[in-house]
This record gives C-alpha cells, sequence and structure tokens, in this order.
C-alpha cells in the first residue's frame, strides 16, 4: 500500500533541473540539539527494523547513529529484480530540516544515478520535508529504479537505452556483475 | 743419564768450589740412589728392609751437598715412571673387555654383575697393594729426609709437613696417571656395580621391611626392631656395606672421588626413583609420602650412613694416619653411633627427599586428570601432591599439565555437561587443597568456564546439581557429592566469616590477621583482587560460570515451578530448605519470587482444606445438595499466584463433565471465601490418580489431566477416531497423537488404520492378553513424557524476549554483511535503547544466535555471522 503511495508521489514530482547532487546541506542556523536528532533517527530505525521485510533497509554503519548503510533490493517485475543495492546514508545534524546525503555504494546502471553513485531524486534535495524518513526515502529510491525520469538523466546512456529493454536489463546486469567484482 | 741430570740441575757455581773427592762422592751417592730407588720401587717388602740403610745413607750423603730436590724429584719421578708403565696398564687392563661392549647391552648383562663386581674388587685390591707399597717406599725417602734435616734443624710440626706435602704430591701424580689412561667404559661398570650393590642391600633391607609392614602393620623405619632374623640380616649387610665401604675407599684412594660420587649417588637416585614409582603406581587411595620418606631412611640413607661411617677414618685422609689398612677400622659399630646425625647424612638426606618429592609430584601431576576423577576418593594423592609442592614449589607445573589434560580430555564435545561440572567441582574441592588462596585455580578453572559457556545446558545442569544433590542423570554414587552440600558449608562459612568480621573491630585480632598475612604467590595475577579469592567458595565460581546470578536464579525459579505443580501432597520442606539456603547466598531479594511460590503452595494447603470443608458442610446442610457423582475429597488445588511465576503453558483441554463440574464450583467457593480473587483453573496442569476397571482386574495410574481426559472417553465409547477424540477432548489432533501414545504403550489402546488415511481408529483393549507389560501391575506408573513440560522453560521465554530483537539483528546483518558477536551485542546496546531496551548478557545473546544459527537463518563462521541466503 504504501509503496504504492510512495512510487505515485515520485512520479508526480518530475525532476526539472539538476542541481549539483553533492551539494553539501548547508549548516543551520538554527542551534542544533544533537539529542532529538539522535532519538529520532533511533525511532527511525526502530520504525524500519519492526517494519519488515519491504525490500529496504539500513543500521548504523558503525557506533555513530549519523553514518547508516542501506540496502535496496530492486522491486520485482523491474530490471533491477534478484539484485541488491548499497547504500550509504550520511544525516546531517540539524536532521530532519536537511535531507541526508544518500549515495549508491554498489554500481548502479540508471538513468537518474552517475557512475559515482550520485542520485538525482527530488526528495533528496529541494522537495525535502521533514515529514520524510529514512524508510520513505529508501521505498523512494527502490521505486525510482523501476520509473526512472527520462526527462533529465544523469547517465543519458542509460537513459537512451531504457527504450531497448532488453539491451538496457543486460547493461544493468553487466555493471552490476562488474561492481561486485571490483568489490571483490 | 744421572750426570745429564745433575749437571743440568746443579748450580755451576758450587759446582766450582766443590773439591774433587767430594765430586766422587756425590756421583757414587747419586748412583747408588738411583739404583736403590728403582730396585725398591719395582721390587717388594724384603728389599725394601735390606736396601733401608744404605738408601738412607745415599740420601743424607746427597743432602749434605744440597741436592735435597733432585732426590725428591727423582724419587717421585720413579714412582710416576712404575705407576705409568707398569700399575695403571694393568689397572685398566682388567676392563678390556668390556671395552667393546655398547652402552645399552651393558645395561642388559645382569648375569654378568658378578663378574663385574669381582673384577672391580680384584683389581682395585691390587693396585690397592701396589699402591700402598709406594706409599712404603714414600715413607722410606720421608724418613730418611727427616734424618738428615734433623741434623740442621728439627722442628717436629715441618716434619709433618713434609709428609703431608710429599703424600698430597703422590696422590696427585697417582690419579692424573690414572685418570689419562682411563677408558671409557669405567664410570659405567662402577654405575652397573653400585647398582648390584645397593639392589641386593635394597632386597635385604626390603625383605626386612615388608616383614615389619605386615607384624606390625606400620610403615616405621624398623631401627627398633630387634630380633633373631634381624641381626642376621644386620651382619649380611654390614658384610655387603663393609664391601662396598672398600671399594669406595680404594676408588677414593686412587683420587675418583668424584667419578664414585656421582656413580652412587645416580645409582641411588635411580633405585629411589623406580621406588617412587613402585610405590606410587596407579592407586590413588592411599598417602604414599610417608612410605617412600620410610624407605628412604631404610634404604639409601642407611646405606649412605654406614658408608660414610665406614669411610669416615678416611675422610681426612690427608693425614698420616689415613695410610693404616681400611679393614682395621670396624664398621661393625658405625650403625649404633647415629645419635646425631653428621651433616653429610643430612646434606643427603636433604637431596634424597627432594628427589623424591619431585618425583612423586611430576608422577601426580602427570596423573592429576584421574586423582580428580575420583577426587573424594584420592584425597591421599591430593595431600601427597600437597606436600611435595610446597617442597618444591612447582605449582606451575601442575597448571600447565593440568590444564593440557583438561582440553584435551575434559572439553570435548563428548563429555556431558554434567560430567564436566563434576569434575570442576571435584577440581575446585582438591585444589582447595593444595592451594587455600585459590591462584592456581583460577588458572586452572578459567577454561573450563570458558567452555561450560558454550553449553547450553549448563544452566539446567547446575540448578538440577543445586537442588537435586545428584546431577541430572544420576550416574553412579560418586555424584551425590551435591552442591547442596556445598550451599550447607558455605553457609557455615560466611556465619564465621561474619563473626571474624566482628571480632576484627578489635585491635588484637586485627593484629593477629596482619601477622598472618602472607603473600599471594608468584603465579598471582595481580590484576585480580586478592581479597576476594581468600575465600575459595564453589558455589561462587559455579554462579561465575554464567556470569549473573539473575540466569541462574530463573531457570531455579522454572525448575522450582515444575517441582513445585507436580507436587501432591504440598511437602515442600526441602524446597523451603534449599530456598534458604540460595538465599542466604543470592541475598534475600533476588529469591522474592521463588518465596512467594513457596508461599503460595502453604497457603494452597490452607485455602484447600477451607474450601473443602465449607462446601461440604454446605451441602450437607444445604436443602438443594445435588447428588454429586465425585465429591470433594478426591481434589485437592494447587492456587499460585501467576504474576510471580514463570510462565505457565496453557493448553486448552475438555475434562470431563463431571469433574468439570466440581472445579467450577470449587472455584465458585473460593471466590466466595476470597472475595475480590477468582481462581482460574489451569486444566492442562496437575496429576489425576486413576483407576481402570477391567472384567479381570484393575490397574492404578498417575497422569496428566489429558491423559485422564482421554482414557475417560473410552468409558462410554470404545472405539474413536482420532479427528473425533480430538474433537471431544479439545486438543489439537497432533497433541491427541502423542498423548494417547501413553495409553498404546501400556497396551490399553490400540490404534488402526482407519477408513481415511489420516484418520486412525483407536480401540479400547479388552482382554489385555498380552498384559506382559502391565499386568499385575498395581504401582502407580506416572506418565511422563519427555520434553513435556508444564512450565516454559527458560530458553523459550528467552526465546520470546529475544524475538524483538531478531529483527534488528537480520537488519543490522543484511547492511553490515558480517558480524562478530562483540559486535552485535554492543550495536544493539546503543541502538536498541529506546523501546524495547536492550538488556541481555552477551552470553543470552550468544545462544539466541546459536538457535537462530540451528533455525538455519543465520549462518556461523570464523567467529562472525551471516545472514543465510
Amino acid at each position: 500500500m504504501e509503496v504504492r503511495q510512495e512510487a505515485s508521489m515520485d512520479n508526480l514530482s518530475t525532476v526539472e533541473r539538476h542541481p549539483s547532487p553533492s551539494k553539501q546541506p548547508k549548516a543551520s542556523p538554527v542551534p542544533v540539539d544533537t539529542n532529538s536528532v539522535t532519538q529520532r533517527l533511533q525511532k527511525e530505525l526502530m520504525a524500519l527494523m519492526m517494519s519488515g521485510d519491504l525490500g529496504v533497509s539500513a543500521f548504523p554503519k558503525g557506533e555513530s547513529i549519523f553514518a547508516w548503510v542501506g540496502t535496496i533490493e530492486g522491486g520485482k517485475g523491474t530490471m533491477y529484480e534478484g539484485l541488491s543495492f548499497k547504500l550509504s546514508l550520511q544525516f546531517p545534524l540539524d536532521y530532519p530540516f536537511k535531507p541526508p546525503q544518500v549515495k549508491f555504494e554498489t554500481m548502479c546502471f540508471h538513468p537518474n544515478i552517475d557512475q559515482f553513485g550520485n542520485i538525482c531524486l527530488d526528495i533528496l534535495q529541494d522537495k525535502w520535508s521533514a515529514a520524510y524518513d529514512c524508510r520513505t526515502i529508501l521505498l523512494s529510491i527502490q521505486s525510482l529504479l523501476g520509473e526512472p525520469n527520462i526527462e533529465s538523466p544523469l547517465n543519458s546512456a542509460a537513459a537512451s537505452l531504457w527504450s531497448n529493454q532488453e539491451d538496457y536489463r543486460r547493461m544493468v546486469h553487466k555493471h552490476y556483475a562488474a561492481g561486485e567484482a571490483c568489490e571483490r | 743419564m744421572t750426570v745429564d741430570a745433575l749437571s743440568s740441575v746443579c748450580n755451576l757455581g758450587v759446582l766450582d768450589s766443590l773439591s774433587q773427592s767430594s765430586i766422587y762422592e756425590i756421583l757414587e751417592a747419586w748412583n747408588s740412589f738411583c739404583l736403590i730407588t728403582e730396585t725398591i720401587v719395582e721390587g717388594d717388602d724384603v728389599n725394601l728392609s735390606t736396601f733401608y740403610s744404605k738408601f738412607q745413607s745415599d740420601v743424607s750423603s746427597l743432602c749434605k751437598f744440597g741436592l735435597r730436590s733432585l732426590v725428591e724429584e727423582q724419587f717421585l719421578k720413579c714412582l710416576q715412571d712404575m705407576l705409568e708403565k707398569h700399575s695403571a696398564p694393568k689397572f685398566w687392563k682388567n676392563f678390556d673387555a668390556y671395552n667393546d661392549v655398547p652402552h645399552a647391552e651393558m645395561n642388559d648383562r645382569s648375569m654378568q654383575e658378578d663378574e663385574v663386581e669381582l673384577l672391580l674388587c680384584k683389581a682395585l685390591e691390587e693396585i690397592s697393594r701396589e699402591k700402598q707399597y709406594q706409599e712404603k717406599c714414600l715413607l722410606m725417602l720421608v724418613n730418611s729426609l727427616q734424618l738428615c734435616q734433623e741434623d740442621n734443624t728439627s722442628v717436629e710440626g715441618r716434619h709433618l709437613d713434609m709428609e703431608k706435602i710429599f703424600f698430597s704430591k703422590y696422590r696427585l701424580i697417582v690419579s692424573s696417571v690414572l685418570m689419562t689412561a682411563m677408558p671409557r667404559q669405567f664410570t659405567e661398570i662402577l654405575h652397573q656395580y653400585f647398582k648390584g650393590r645397593l639392589e641386593e642391600l635394597s632386597t635385604i633391607m626390603a625383605g626386612d621391611y615388608e616383614e615389619n609392614d605386615e607384624s606390625q602393620d606400620n610403615s616405621q623405619p624398623r631401627n627398633m626392631d630387634i630380633d633373631g632374623i634381624y641381626d642376621q640380616k644386620k651382619t649380611l649387610e654390614n658384610k655387603l656395606v663393609s664391601n662396598i665401604g672398600m671399594v669406595v675407599h680404594n676408588l677414593r684412594n686412587l683420587g675418583f672421588t668424584s667419578i664414585t660420587e656421582d656413580a652412587y649417588a645416580s645409582t641411588i637416585f635411580l633405585l629411589l626413583k623406580d621406588k617412587v614409582y613402585d610405590l606410587a603406581g596407579d592407586d590413588y587411595r592411599t598417602s604414599v609420602l610417608e612410605s617412600i620418606k620410610g624407605w628412604i631412611q631404610a634404604v639409601p640413607l642407611q646405606f649412605l650412613r654406614a658408608l660414610l661411617d665406614y669411610l669416615g677414618d678416611s675422610m681426612s685422609y690427608l693425614s698420616p694416619k689415613s695410610t693404616k689398612s681400611p679393614l682395621a677400622s670396624t664398621p661393625s659399630s658405625c650403625f649404633q653411633k647415629s645419635g646425631k646425625p653428621s651433616e653429610g647424612i643430612v646434606r643427603w638426606q636433604l637431596r634424597l627427599e627432594y628427589f623424591a618429592y619431585e618425583t612423586l609430584q611430576d608422577l601426580r601431576i602427570s596423573k592429576l586428570f584421574e586423582i580428580i576423577v575420583d577426587y573424594p576418593d584420592s584425597a591421599p594423592a591430593i595431600e601427597d601432591l600437597k606436600q611435595c609442592l610446597e617442597y618444591t614449589g612447582q605449582h606451575s607445573k601442575l597448571v600447565g599439565s593440568f590444564i593440557s589434560a583438561l582440553k584435551y580430555r575434559l572439553l570435548t564435545a563428548g563429555a556431558s555437561t554434567n560430567d564436566i561440572l563434576h569434575q570442576y567441582v571435584s577440581t575446585i574441592k582438591a585444589l582447595r587443597t593444595i592451594d587455600p588462596a585459590g591462584v592456581f585455580l583460577e588458572a586452572v578453572g578459567e577454561p573450563i568456564r570458558e567452555y561450560l559457556r558454550g553449553r547450553k545446558d549448563t544452566i539446567k545442569c547446575i540448578v538440577t546439581m543445586l537442588t537435586d544433590g545428584t546431577g541430572g542423570n544420576n550416574n553412579g554414587p560418586g555424584s551425590g557429592d551435591s552442591l547442596l552440600e556445598e550451599l550447607n558449608r558455605d553457609e557455615e562459612n560466611q556465619e564465621s566469616n561474619s563473626l571474624d568480621d566482628d571480632i576484627n573491630t578489635d585491635d588484637k585480632q586485627t593484629w593477629i590477621d596482619i601477622q598472618r598475612w602472607e603473600p599471594d604467590p608468584v603465579e598471582a595475577d595481580p590484576s585480580k583482587g586478592s581479597r576476594y579469592k581468600r575465600k575459595v567458595d564453589v558455589l561462587g565460581m559455579i554462579v561465575g560460570i554464567i556470569g549473573s546470578k539473575d540466569q541462574l536464579i530463573n531457570e531455579y525459579r522454572v525448575m522450582l515451578a515444575e517441582k513445585l505443580l507436580n507436587k501432591t501432597d504440598y511437602d515442600i520442606d526441602t524446597e523451603i530448605r534449599t530456598l534458604e539456603l540460595l538465599k542466604i547466598h543470592f541475598g534475600e531479594s533476588s529469591m522474592q519470587k521463588c518465596e512467594i511460590m513457596l508461599n503460595d503452595l502453604i497457603d494452597s494447603k490452607r485455602t484447600n482444606t477451607n474450601v473443602k470443608t465449607t462446601i461440604n458442610q454446605l451441602s450437607q446442610t444445604g436443602a438443594e445438595s445435588r447428588e454429586r457423582e465425585v465429591s470433594f475429597e478426591v481434589i485437592d488445588a494447587t492456587i499460585i499466584s501467576s504474576n510471580f511465576w514463570p510462565p505457565i503453558q496453557d493448553e486448552d483441554v475438555k475434562i470431563p463433565e463431571p469433574v468439570d463440574q466440581l472445579l467450577s464450583d470449587y472455584a465458585k467457593r473460593f471466590h466466595e471465601i476470597k472475595t475480590p480473587r477468582k481462581l482460574l483453573w489451569k486444566k492442562n496442569l496437575g496429576t489425576v490418580k486413576l483407576e481402570l476397571e477391567f472384567e479381570d482386574k484393575t490397574l492404578q495410574f498417575t497422569v496428566t489431566p489429558v491423559h485422564a481426559s482421554i482414557i475417560m472417553q473410552f468409558q462410554e465409547q470404545t472405539s474413536w477416531t482420532t479427528k473425533n477424540l480430538a474433537a471431544a477432548i479439545g486438543v489439537p489432533v497432533d497433541t491427541l497423537q502423542r498423548r494417547i501414545n501413553f495409553w498404546i504403550s501400556k497396551g490399553i489402546v490400540a490404534e488402526s488404520l482407519g477408513a481415511d488415511s489420516n484418520d486412525h481408529v483407536y480401540t479400547l483393549v479388552d482382554d489385555m492378553a498380552d498384559g506382559g507389560k502391565s499386568v499385575t501391575n498395581n504401582e502407580a506408573l506416572v506418565a511422563d513424557d519427555d520434553a513435556e513440560s508444564s512450565v516454559a522453560s527458560v530458553e523459550d521465554q528467552l526465546r520470546k524476549e529475544m524475538a524483538v530483537y531478531e529483527k534488528f539483528i537480520t537488519g543490522m546483518l543484511t547492511n553490515i554483511g558480517n558480524m562478530a558477536l562483540e559486535r552485535i551485542h554492543n550495536s544493539l546496546k546503543i541502538f536498541c535503547s529506546t523501546h524495547p531496551v536492550y538488556d541481555k548478557s552477551i552470553q543470552q545473546l550468544q545462544s539466541f544466535l546459536s538457535g537462530l544459527v540451528a533455525e538455519e537463518k543465520l549462518e556461523f563462521r570464523d567467529g562472525t555471522y551471516y545472514l543465510k541466503k
């Protein structure tokens, strides 16, 4: 249910331009209450853990609760089915007033993801709202995989190949395999 | 040659002043001296006396001319030549026969021992004789020299000095000549000789010794025993000792002192070692230290004492008396003057005892595992070992060896947890004897504890040991040494401890305590406080395995609940006792729940009587007293306050109508008496005593309510299908199938295939022809399905509590990949701090994770956990 909702919301929010994806969130003028941020993140983590298997999950990388590792599995019926992608999530100190920095760690062949793993997704930039949380971010990215925005591609080769589903699938798997090989 | 020697030695200035006649005189005297010297050295006693006066005059005339040193040198050289050319080769030639024999073979040839002995004696005597003769010659020279010296200056003391100097020179010559020519096998021969002699002596002594043992039934050295046989033996022994003494004496005179001592010392040690092995062997039930000491006193020391006494005279062989014949001394008197042992003997005794201690200690340490296995019986061996270690101080040897034995033999998958625990307890007790401070125990116990932590059933076993007195499955009466006793003991300990604390305020006591202070052994780990380890408490160490007492108490609670629920007579005396002991140990507050459980039982008894009597009164007085099928007399209720009991397994079961009616009446009455409270029956728990009446016999059983309900159904209808029966009783089909197996195994119900393959038919067996299993069996049979407990086990509880974290753990592993136990634990602690706060110990987490591994949800490789793909 929720997945669908997120997906439709994604589709509506078209990406008109792509501001530099690696843009740092500006330091907030508001004094930051780290304790409340930690609490919120902890709550999000708990919710994410308890939400059950949705093909997305994340967990703090080390002892800090601000740096997470995420895992997204390719949605059923998409080109990415059966593949699982690792992401890194870096939460700013003034979260949730600023979006977290999300990047693909696994090589992902996709029109809106560049070779460095940067993601072009509006809710991670100008459309960010404090109402979003880690779970919705991950679900949005998951649905983005199946429904790319061809109009404003980061990876134009992928965008142009999108029409040819068969070749596109081959490229996805090829990149994925290359990424796996690289990791090893 | 002689002239050459003269000219080369003499002072030329002196020569100038000499007149022709004097030169002549000198030459003549010199030639004559040389001649006589050669003759007497080669000759014998007869020559000695005939040449004496001439020799003397020659010597004095040579001395007159200041050629004294020349005379001395020439004479000694002559003796040396003689030794080198004649005596030494002759002596060594005796042993030529053994030249080619390799060492190993040498040892085997015991038949040749006598031969060796004879040969050695003979050769020694021979060479001693020659030596004596040469000494006599030397004495002659010394006398002559003294004579001519008397003319000039006569001081008595100097004569002795001169003699001493000469004899030590001579001795040096003898020993160096012999040593240089000594064949390799000579030491071997000596060994052989002493071995043979000592063994002979030992058998003489040992025979005596054993006889003593038999007649007096003690192991005292037999010095005080005086009778005919003893005297006989003593003379035999004396003869032997004097024989050996002579050999030793001769050898010493020849300058073989150190070789000889080495030889008999090593022989004695070998013998002692054999004796220790022989005595100690594999028997741990008796203390052998005393008898070893006794043997040391009886055999080697006696021998040494005799030997040293015998040699006593020649000990100061630098004195001129040493030349007198060894046979002149009276060895028979030696034994009697053992009033105050000489320094040498004391030293020997210390050496021998140390060696014995060390040997025994090594032997015991290598077998320590076995010794501890039959600990209470092997206490004497432990006591021995303790004494040995006190003497040698080689505790670290014990630790190392014992740990490796433990790892190899005990801490393996094959050993049952119970056995390991028992061994652990025995180890604690045994090592407590050896080392009250508990330092080595700490080191030895660590591997066991480490291993036990990895076992799932450790806690259960410990609790069973604590409460039952026997460890779970009782394997032999040996396991009866329960922890319960230990609880008792601890109680006493603690009382005395608290007493101590009170007195400690007293200055005097404090002073005494301070004086009693001993430093920790060197091996002590300073990081572990020395304060606590003063008291080695078994229970504390057992609890230490688990890490926290809460877990132990929890497990105890479950076990207690199980026990209490199965009681039918409210008799909880032993439980109360155990609980009181545990309270002392773990504190009142932590045992509170258990106490409430016990109180429930006590209250139950009261309430039960109350309810029953009032109901009966009511039914008697009440007008509408119904005709009851079953009276209240048959029912006893256990009323529990479920908040304080561990979760109880709930299972729906329909019990027969009349009983059900009875129970609800009971509950009603209970509600009337204790108004706000209500009684909720756990109908699946408890026990039912029932009697089955057949045509020809009756059978009694004690079963669970479910079993009773099942068999009740057959009262009206002798054949049921599985589904119908399950519906009638109100339990799932699979439960029914499990439960009914009891009746099938008793031969009361038969199972057959029905129309539907899933639906079996159960029929009551009427005739019970094959009654072999249960006919005439009137005693109550307890139906106790294994793994069927009324209380949720601790593992189940833990699993339920941990299930919340399972998703967390899965999420963790999905993202991070693989994680070690520690990291999972820490992550849970850090990130699981809000809603269900993570408060489990790392051991609990580990057992939960291994549960997940067993369910194939996780994988455990190289110390880290993975998500199973």
